[in-house]
């Protein structure tokens, strides 16, 4: 069996995002491996550990998405393919130059986190079962392997959750709760530094662009009232939402 | 042509539907507009459906998956010959409908706030970066976008239209062996004017009566922030953030919430922020509004009467 994670390098949500020409503008942000794909990178150690086989880690980003890919290397993956492309794509065109290396790859599953955090997109993963013509899970909390052709699995939709059994090869998408991801130990990052990564050059026009970016934060009040007289500090804190805010 | 696909409960379209209809509505330019009701008991949907769109499709074709919405709004846009594809936002929108980009070869604009036509594009402005940055979007058509829920007026009924009925052939790779559906009370979190949240410095779950109770007080629904959900004591359904729910209230009150850029996520574009907390260095201090530097246990029931004196 063979279980295949698919990731993205972005911004820590703590940095602090610059706007530069109405582009974000990345340098000086600490980079990181997806939140929501670490789960995923997880997940497909845990399957492998489990049934044993052969783990994949791809990205689809700039040179220095690489730094992501080892990260995942070193949590436990056994080999990387890094799809090298610059600027934007969007994850249409990103899905169908990833499902040409994943249809080569031919994995029992692909896995790959619920929503990006740079780009708030959720379409690559059902984007990419599509495109390999599989069935997709979205916002998956638990799976569990019947047989090579067939999972079990948990996960949300708008409201409530359900449980669905799948047909494999199908694609799974990363929710909260499918697991706790364990940090990269020492030997494995050196381990990691060993292990393949293959790099691909990709060129491809995206069918969206971005116009302009800002970062419209509203002003805050930030007007603080000292609690140490809990009734005075609320009478006054329901006064203000009521004659100054009129919220309430 | 521009297509809309319709949620609804097997009675009545929801008002995210409604939605999508004004959202297509504001694209005229782009051609005219069809209707396509996906699902179990779509006939009377379709019906009242009619009362808003000139044409609407009906698919009938069980239970959600992503597979079966996908092949059903694809079958609608071969019938329509649609260059627009409309849907509701959601977990689910936002899964068919990228399946039917792929197979449209469409521009997918995701989660919009405004869309507008230009010439054979469409422009649209969404938040991205943990809904931190607002950015404007652009796609030549073919284009498939979802609407964000709660940002455009429910569309009115305008004249009436023909129902057809859509034969479509079911793809099988996801079988559903069972619905966990959540329990809905009190007010709905996404719909909510008011939102009180609380979070881990409550300390216990019967702390929480006290939140629901400011909540009934205000006519707010109540949240909850990812560390009460993981220790169990409220349901994942009330959960604030990147992997929660997204609100946008007048008024958001976090209550010993400290305030993570994961939960801000989820309620960063609120109108006014009002947070209670003892660390004064709390990062939900950096974007409220009105806070309160204290003692959740102390200030939470001197809250409950203030509001209460107010209502009376
Ligand atoms: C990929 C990912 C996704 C995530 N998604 C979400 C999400 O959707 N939603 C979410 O909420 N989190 C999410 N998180 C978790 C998030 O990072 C935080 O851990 C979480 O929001 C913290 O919850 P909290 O504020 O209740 O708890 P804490 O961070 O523990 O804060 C408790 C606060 O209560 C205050 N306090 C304590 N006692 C009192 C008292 N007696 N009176 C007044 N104040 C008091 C403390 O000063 C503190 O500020 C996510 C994390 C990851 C990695
Ligand atoms: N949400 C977004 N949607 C589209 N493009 C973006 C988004 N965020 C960043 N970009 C731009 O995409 C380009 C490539 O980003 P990166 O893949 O991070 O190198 C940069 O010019 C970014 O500004």
């Amino acid at each position: 069996m063979k279980f295949l994670a698919v990731i993205r390098q972005v911004p820590d949500g703590e940095s602090r995002l610059k706007i530069e020409g109405g582009r974000v503008d990345l340098s000086g942000a600490t980079l990181i491996l997806d939140q929501m794909d670490e789960w995923a990178v997880e997940e497909v150690i845990r399957l492998q550990e489990k049934h044993g086989g052969e783990s994949v880690v791809v990205a689809l980003g700039p040179e220095r998405a690489e730094e992501a890919l080892r990260t995942a290397l070193a949590m436990g993956i056994d080999r990387a393919v890094h799809l090298v492309a610059e600027g934007y794509l969007d994850p249409i065109t990103q899905a169908e130059a990833l499902a040409e290396v994943i249809r080569a790859e031919a994995p029992t599953l692909v896995f790959t986190g619920g929503q990006q955090a740079d780009w708030d997109s959720q379409a690559l993963g059902p984007a990419l079962a599509e495109a390999l013509g599989w069935p997709v899970v979205s916002w998956t909390t638990q799976i569990e392997l019947e047989s090579e052709t067939q999972a079990k699995a948990l996960h949300d939709l708008d409201e409530g959750a359900e449980r669905v059994r799948v047909a494999l090869p199908a694609v799974f998408t990363s929710q909260q709760g499918l697991n706790e991801p364990r940090y990269p130990t020492l030997p494995g990052i050196m381990k990691a530094k060993r292990k393949e990564l293959k790099k691909l050059p990709l060129s491809a026009a995206s069918k969206a662009e971005v116009l302009e970016q800002t970062i419209q934060e509203r002003t805050r009040l930030n007007k603080l009232i000292d609690g140490k007289d809990p009734v005075s500090a609320a009478h006054e804190l329901v006064r203000l939402l009521h004659e100054e805010a009129k919220v309430i | 042509m521009i297509l809309v696909v319709l949620e609804h409960d097997g009675q009545r379209l929801r008002k995210s539907a409604l939605e999508a209809i004004g959202r297509a509505r504001q694209l005229e330019a782009l051609g005219p507009l069809a209707g396509v009701v996906i699902g179990e008991n779509t006939q009377a949907v379709a019906q009242e459906a009619s009362q808003y769109l000139p044409t609407v499709y009906v698919a009938e074709v069980g239970g959600y998956t992503a597979e079966k919405w996908a092949e059903a709004a694809y079958a609608a846009v071969q019938k329509s010959g649609a260059q627009v594809v409309i849907a509701s936002g959601g977990r689910q929108g936002r899964t068919w409908t990228a399946r039917l980009a792929y197979r449209m070869k469409a521009g997918l604009l995701e989660d919009t706030l405004e869309t507008r036509a230009e010439g054979n594009h469409i422009v649209a402005t969404r938040y991205s970066f943990l809904n931190r940055v607002t950015e404007r979007q652009r796609a030549a058509l073919p284009v498939v976008l979802t609407a964000k829920p709660n940002t455009t007026p429910p569309a009115e009924p305008q004249g009436s239209g023909g129902v057809e009925v859509l034969n479509v052939a079911l793809p099988t790779g996801v079988e559903v062996l069972e619905r966990l559906s959540e329990q809905k009370k009190g007010v709905s979190l996404t719909e909510a004017t008011i939102v009180v949240t609380g979070g881990r410095g409550l300390g216990s779950p019967e702390a929480f009566a006290k939140v629901e109770e400011l909540a009934s007080v205000l006519g707010a629904a109540v949240g909850a922030t990812r560390a009460v959900v993981d220790a169990g004591w409220r349901p994942y359904s009330e959960q604030v953030g990147q992997t929660g729910k997204t609100v946008q209230p007048n008024a958001y009150i976090a209550l010993a919430v400290s305030g993570a850029v994961q939960h801000q996520a989820g309620m960063n574009k609120s109108k006014y922020i009002v947070a209670v907390n003892k660390d004064a260095e709390a990062p939900i201090f950096k974007i409220a509004d009105y806070g309160i530097v204290g003692d959740v246990h102390q200030v939470l029931p001197a809250l409950i009467e203030a509001a209460k004196k107010l209502k009376d």
